[in-house]
C-alpha cells in the first residue's frame, strides 16, 4: 500500500522537472571549490565523473539541477543510500550548487561498442513506447532536473529501473520515474538499459 | 520525423531559457494532453503529468515550474527583498533561510517555530540561538514526502501527511528525537494529487482539514472535495463543507468562530477565469459548487450537468484567476495599524496555468463577520520574475508574538518577517 502511494505521490510534479526554472542564474558557481569537494566523489564515481565501478553511475555531463536535486533528496532522506548518506551530511547548500555546476561542466561518458544491436533495437522501441524522450529529451541527455541517461553504465541503468519499479527509489519529489517504471516488463528493462548505454 | 521533433524540443527549451514567446508552432504539432481521470486507477496511479490532462489549445504548453533545488542563497534573498513593495511603515526581512520547500508554520509554546515542507519529506524546527536562527530538520524521509500541514497543541506537534495525522508528544523537549509519533486520524484516502493538506485548530481543539480531488476537474471520489472537522483526541470527525476543490489554507474567525478558507479553482478554462476563492462556512454541510459551478457564477462546461450556480454557496470574495491562494490568517496582533485588526492576510503562491503569471504576493482582505462587504488590497508584492517565473512564492502566514507576521516561501526556502513601525 505504501509503495503504491509513494509512487503516485511522486508523480505529482513530473512536468515540473521538465520545465524547472532557471532562476538561480545569478549564482556564480565556484568550480575550483567544487573540484576540490568532488575529490571525495571520485573514489566511486571515477575521475572526471566517469565511473569505472560496477553499480555506480557516471556523473559527468549530468544536468546541474539533476545533481543538485539528488543531493538534496539524499540529504532529506527521500533517496536512500548508505554511502551517500554519510557524504551528503557534510554538504551545505553552496557545496550542492557548486557540485551541480561542476559535474554538468564535465564531458559526458562515451558509449562502449554495441555488442548486441538487436537488443538495442528492442530497447529503442521500448523507449518510444514508454515516452522516455518526453522528459529525458530526444538525445537522452536530460535537462534541468531530469537525468542524462545516454551512455550511462548499463548495469547501473538496470539497477535504477529495478529500484524504481520496486519503489526502492521514487525519483524524489520532482520526478515520475516510479510511475513510469511500475508497468515495465523485465524484458523491456533489459532492452532499455542496453539501448541507452550504447547510444 | 525525429529531427523535426528535436528542433521542437530545442525551441521549447529556448523559450524557457529566455522567457520569450516563440516556438509555438512546434508545440502545436503535438496533440493536446487528454486523460480520463474519473476512475480509481487514475486516482491511485496518476500519470506523471496528471495535471495536464485537460489541456486546451488556448492554454497549451503551460506547466508548473520547479524552484531552485537548494532554495535561494542569502545574496539572492537580499536582492529579492529589495524589490518587495509594502505599504508605508512596513518592513520585510529574512527571518530564516535554508528552510527548503517551507510550507505551513506553527509556534511551539516555548518559542520553537515548526515548519512543514512540500515534496521533501522534511519537518523543521527553528530556534533562536542568541539572535541567530538555527534551522534543524527534525523529521526527514517521511513517506509520502508531503508533510505540508502542521499544528502545535498542548505540547504536541501535529503533522498531516496526506492520509495520516500524526502526533508527536512533548515535541519541544525532544527536537533531536521526536520518534515515530502516534497516528491519531487516518480515515483519509491516499490519493496523491491534491492530497496535501493544512491544519487549522478551533477553540475546542478540533482541526479543520481540507480534502482536494485527485485531478483537475471531474466527479470527485466520495472521500474528498470536502472540508472535515476532526478531533485529534478521539478521532471523531464531521463533514462541514462540500464541493471544495484544492484548499491549502484556512483560519477560524476570531469574531465568530466560523471557518474561512482559500480555494484554488480548476485549471484549463482560460487565463482569466475561473477566479480562485475566499470562502466561509456559515452552516454545517454547505456546498461550495465544485465540480458543477466555479467562482459562484460559472457553470462548468462539462460537469455542471444541469446544476445551476444559484444552488451553491458563493465565495465571500473572488481573489483572481490562477493567483493560487494558500495559507491565510486573521490578523489579531497589536503591532500593525488599527485597521488591520481582524483583516485576513492571504499568501498567494502564484500561477502556472496562465500565460502571464499573477499572485506570488500577500493580499489583505477586510470583510464583515457575515462575509459581506469584502474588499481586497495588495499587501506585499514583487516576487514575480517576468511573465513566467518567480523570485519567491509565499505559501503561508503566521502571527508572531510581537505582532509582526512570518511568511513561508517554498520556492526560496525561506521564512520572512514583516513588521511595522510608525
Amino acid at each position: 500500500m505504501v509503495p503504491l502511494m509513494l509512487r503516485s505521490l511522486l508523480s505529482i510534479l513530473c512536468a515540473t522537472a521538465v520545465s524547472a526554472a532557471l532562476t538561480a542564474a545569478s549564482f556564480a558557481a565556484d568550480l575550483e571549490a567544487a573540484k576540490k569537494k568532488a575529490e571525495i566523489c571520485a573514489g566511486c564515481h571515477g575521475e572526471n565523473g566517469i565511473s569505472q565501478m560496477e553499480g555506480v553511475p557516471s556523473l559527468a555531463g549530468q544536468p546541474d539541477q539533476f545533481i543538485q536535486w539528488q543531493l538534496v533528496f539524499f540529504r532529506a532522506g527521500s533517496r536512500k543510500n548508505e554511502q551517500m548518506q554519510s557524504i551528503v551530511e557534510q554538504l551545505d547548500n553552496t557545496d550542492i550548487r557548486n557540485l551541480g555546476a561542476y559535474f554538468a561542466s564535465l564531458a559526458p561518458p562515451k558509449a562502449p561498442p554495441d555488442n548486441d544491436p538487436d537488443l538495442s533495437k528492442k530497447g529503442a522501441q521500448a523507449a518510444v513506447g514508454r515516452r522516455c524522450a518526453n522528459c529525458h529529451t530526444d538525445s537522452f541527455a536530460g535537462t534541468n532536473a531530469v537525468a542524462r541517461i545516454a551512455d550511462q553504465r548499463e548495469e547501473y541503468l538496470l539497477k535504477a529501473l529495478h529500484d524504481y519499479k520496486s519503489s526502492v527509489r521514487s525519483g524524489g519529489g520532482m520526478a515520475a520515474m516510479a510511475d513510469v517504471a511500475y508497468p515495465l516488463s523485465e524484458e523491456e528493462i533489459t532492452a532499455l538499459a542496453h539501448y541507452l548505454a550504447h547510444l | 520525423m525525429k529531427s523535426a521533433f528535436n528542433r521542437c524540443i530545442l525551441a521549447f527549451t529556448t523559450v524557457l531559457a529566455v522567457g520569450a514567446i516563440g516556438g509555438q508552432a512546434c508545440a502545436q504539432d503535438k496533440p493536446l494532453k487528454k486523460y480520463e481521470s474519473g476512475n480509481k486507477e487514475f486516482w491511485t496511479h496518476p500519470p506523471d503529468d496528471w495535471f495536464l490532462g485537460d489541456e486546451t489549445q488556448a492554454q497549451k504548453g503551460l506547466t508548473p515550474k520547479a524552484g531552485p533545488p537548494t532554495g535561494s542563497s542569502d545574496a539572492e534573498l537580499a536582492a529579492t527583498l529589495k524589490n518587495i513593495k509594502l505599504p508605508p511603515g512596513f518592513k520585510i526581512e529574512v527571518y530564516a533561510s535554508g528552510v527548503l520547500s517551507a510550507r505551513q508554520m506553527a509556534w511551539g509554546d516555548k518559542g520553537t517555530l515548526f515548519v512543514g515542507s512540500f515534496g521533501l519529506g522534511n519537518v523543521y524546527a527553528i530556534t533562536d540561538n542568541g539572535g541567530k536562527k538555527q534551522v534543524k530538520t527534525i523529521l526527514k524521509g517521511l513517506n509520502p514526502p508531503m508533510p505540508t500541514g502542521i499544528a502545535f497543541k498542548d505540547g504536541a506537534l501535529y503533522v498531516i501527511n496526506v492520509n495520516k495525522l500524526i502526533r508527536y508528544d512533548n515535541a519541544e523537549a525532544n527536537l533531536d528525537k521526536l520518534g515515530e509519533g502516534k497516528v491519531v486520524y487516518d480515515d483519509m484516502p491516499s490519493y496523491a494529487a491534491h492530497g496535501w493538506k493544512y491544519l487549522a485548530a478551533d477553540k475546542d481543539g478540533w482541526f479543520y482539514i481540507p480534502f482536494g480531488p485527485p485531478f483537475n476537474i471531474g466527479i470527485p471520489p466520495t472521500s474528498v472535495s470536502q472540508i472535515r472537522r476532526v478531533d485529534p483526541k478521539t478521532g471523531n470527525a464531521e463533514l462541514v463543507g462540500l464541493g471544495v476543490r484544492n484548499s491549502v489554507g484556512g483560519d477560524v474567525d476570531p469574531r465568530t468562530g466560523k471557518y474561512w478558507f482559500t480555494e484554488n479553482a480548476r485549471d484549463w478554462l482560460s487565463d482569466d477565469t475561473p477566479s480562485d476563492k475566499l470562502n466561509m462556512i456559515s452552516k454545517l454541510g454547505e456546498h461550495f459548487g465544485y465540480p458543477y459551478c466555479h467562482e459562484g457564477d460559472i457553470p462548468d462546461p462539462k460537469f455542471a450537468m444541469g446544476h445551476k450556480c444559484s444552488e451553491f454557496t458563493p465565495p465571500v470574495l473572488k481573489l483572481g484567476a490562477h493567483v493560487a491562494p494558500l495559507g491565510m490568517k486573521f490578523y489579531t496582533g497589536n503591532m500593525f495599524p488599527a485597521e488591520y485588526k481582524n483583516s485576513i492576510l492571504i499568501a498567494e503562491h502564484g500561477s502556472w496555468n496562465r500565460h502571464k503569471y499573477q499572485g506570488a504576493r500577500i493580499v489583505r482582505v477586510t470583510a464583515d463577520p457575515d462575509g459581506k462587504n469584502a474588499k481586497e488590497t495588495v499587501f506585499a508584492d514583487g516576487w514575480l520574475d517576468g511573465d513566467q517565473s518567480f523570485h519567491g512564492r509565499p505559501d503561508d502566514i503566521l502571527l508572531n508574538k510581537d505582532g509582526s507576521i512570518l511568511v513561508a516561501d517554498d520556492w526560496a526556502g525561506a521564512i520572512y518577517r514583516i513588521s511595522y513601525s510608525k
